[in-house]
Order: C-alpha cells, then sequence, then structure tokens
C-alpha cells in the first residue's frame, strides 16, 4: 500500500493541478476513496491554496495593471500592425518606467555620461595660460606693433596708419 | 502544487530603459558640444582723441589701462556689441558705412582661452590679419586706424 501511494503522490500534485490524463484521473480517484494519508495531502494541498489565493487576490484588486493591459494591447496589436501614431505614444509613456523603479540604474548611466563627458571636455584640453596672446600679425599695407601690458592683462595690436576722415558709427 | 511566475514584462521595460538613455544621451552629448563650441565675446569700438577731456561713462573700468598706454585726453564709446560666436563662423562688423570691415571668427575653444581670428579690411585692402587667443580678464586692443583728430581702437574682451 505505502509503496502504491509513493507513487499515487507523484500523481498527485499534477491531480491538483487539473494535469493528469483521464486514465491518470481514475487511478487517483479510486486510491483517494480508500487512502486517508492521501486525502489528507490533498486537503493539505487546498487548504495551501487558499492560504496563498486570498491575500493575491487582494493584492490584484487592490493593482490595476495598466502595464500588463498594455502588453496585452501590444501582442494584439501585432498581429493587427500599430500605426506610427500609436508606436510613439507607446514610446513616450513614461509611466512604466517610475513604476518599475528603472530611474535609479537610469541616473547611474546619465551621471556616468555626464562624468565621461566633462573629464572629455574639461580636462583633457590643454590649457594655454602661459602661451602668448597674440598667436601671428600681418598686415600687407601698414606696420605693426604689438605690446603686451602683462599687469593689467592687455594686449595691443596697434597699426601705423595714414590720417583719414572723420569717423562716424554704422 | 506548482507556483509558476512571469517575468516578460522587466525585459521589455530595460529596452525602453536602454534606448531612452541613449536618446538623450545623444541629445546631451550633441547639445553640450554645441553649447561649448560658443563663446561670447563683447567688441567695443572706442574713438580716442585729443580733443577735449571727456572720458565715456562706460569707458572708466577701461580708462586706466587707457591712459597709462596712450595719451589721449578723450575717450568716446562708438559701438558696444555682444557678439555670440561659433566655431568656424565668421561674424562681420562694419564701420564708417562699410569702408571698414571687421570679420571675427572663433577658430578654437578650449576651457579658458577663446582663439579668435581678426581680419581688417579697409575699402576692399586687408590691413590687418592676425589671430589672438582670449581668455578670462584679458583685453585685446587693436588700434591705429585714423580717423581726423584720433584713432580707432577695438576692444575685445570674451566671457566665458
Amino acid at each position: 500500500m505505502k509503496d502504491f501511494c509513493s507513487s499515487i503522490s507523484k500523481l498527485l500534485e499534477k491531480y491538483f493541478d487539473q494535469e493528469v490524463t483521464d486514465k491518470e484521473r481514475l487511478l487517483v480517484e479510486g486510491h483517494l476513496q480508500d487512502c486517508p494519508a492521501c486525502q489528507d495531502a490533498l486537503n493539505s494541498m487546498e487548504e495551501l491554496r487558499t492560504l496563498i489565493k486570498v491575500p493575491v487576490e487582494e493584492a490584484v484588486q487592490k493593482e490595476d495593471f495598466p502595464w500588463l493591459w498594455q502588453k496585452i494591447e501590444r501582442g494584439i496589436g501585432l498581429q493587427e500592425k500599430q500605426s506610427w501614431w500609436q508606436s510613439i505614444r507607446f514610446w513616450l509613456d513614461v509611466s512604466p518606467l517610475f513604476k518599475k523603479k528603472v530611474w535609479i540604474p537610469a541616473m547611474a548611466t546619465i551621471m556616468v555620461l555626464l562624468f565621461i563627458t566633462t573629464q572629455i571636455y574639461f580636462k583633457k584640453i590643454p590649457s594655454y595660460s602661459g602661451a602668448s596672446v597674440v598667436e601671428y600679425v600681418e598686415s600687407e599695407t601698414n606696420n605693426v606693433m604689438v605690446y603686451d601690458l602683462e599687469k593689467a592683462r592687455v594686449t595691443v595690436i596697434w597699426l601705423f596708419e595714414e590720417p583719414e576722415e572723420e569717423v562716424s558709427p554704422s | 502544487m506548482a507556483i509558476r511566475g512571469a517575468g516578460g514584462g522587466s525585459i521589455a521595460v530595460m529596452k525602453r530603459v536602454v534606448a531612452l538613455i541613449a536618446f538623450f544621451s545623444l541629445l546631451f552629448i550633441l547639445f553640450t558640444s554645441v553649447a561649448l563650441a560658443q563663446v561670447q565675446t563683447q567688441l567695443r569700438v572706442i574713438r580716442a582723441s585729443n580733443v577735449g577731456q571727456g572720458v565715456d561713462p562706460s569707458l572708466k573700468e577701461l580708462h586706466n589701462e587707457l591712459k597709462t598706454l596712450f595719451n589721449f585726453t578723450s575717450y568716446r564709446l562708438l559701438r558696444d556689441e555682444n557678439l555670440i560666436l561659433s566655431l568656424n563662423q565668421p561674424v562681420s562688423i562694419s564701420a564708417r558705412e562699410g569702408k571698414i570691415i571687421m570679420q571675427i571668427t572663433l577658430v578654437g575653444l578650449h576651457k579658458n582661452v577663446a582663439e579668435l581670428r581678426i581680419k581688417v579690411t579697409r575699402e576692399g585692402t586687408e590691413t590687418l590679419n592676425t589671430q589672438v587667443r582670449l581668455s578670462p580678464g584679458r583685453t585685446v586692443l587693436i588700434g591705429g586706424s585714423k580717423v581726423r583728430e584720433g584713432v580707432i581702437i577695438y576692444a575685445f574682451y570674451a566671457h566665458f
């Protein structure tokens, strides 16, 4: 009897989940009529399911699963083919991102990118603080003088020209 | 009793997150590079002469430097321009009814230095071609264009 019980107990879970064949179902039901131990095991499964079912159902009632519905609609839409406007709306809808709290790795990635970009743009660029202010100066028509007043941080480029007419602002 | 779970949704969300991060990163890099490739440059056109004693009130902070460099007694501000210079985009300023054209081009931009190429053309003839490095607090004066009773001085500053 015990050996038979152990072989039935393998089927008992499948029977409980209604995944047995007709032949297996008849076998399990026939055994259950004569075996109180297996009846107890089946009752335990039932109690456990009830124990889990109640809080799960309560949680389900509280949740409206918009993201799940979106997925289902999208799955249906795969056969119907989404319009470009629906695709854009789907991509612009950021509400699932907030629900899933994915903004934490997203922010971390952005911070890393910011850091890298800052390094590229600012740190690796040489400073020319020591270089001369005037890189080159040329004039084909006039003499030119360059004068640095380093204390005042003023550089003068002076063209020696002939006098001309009065200036007026344009 | 079998307990089954479904986790397909998180993969879809992660795909969207990755796509959105990539998109915004690209935008950020593009905008940063555009913003960093610009510099605000102030150009003041001053007429210096020995006629009178007046110093334009807006030139008072520059007057100390001017008086140590030149012997002029009068400084008059003719123009005050704020130019937003973009890399390799020339900006032209004309004076004296187009007789003098000053072309300013930002040719290099670094952390604290803007490299400007300045070309002055008078009546079609190039009178000056120079390249200068402007840093914070640095003033570059280009002067010498003579006018009756004085000269024209162009003062350049860069704002970072």
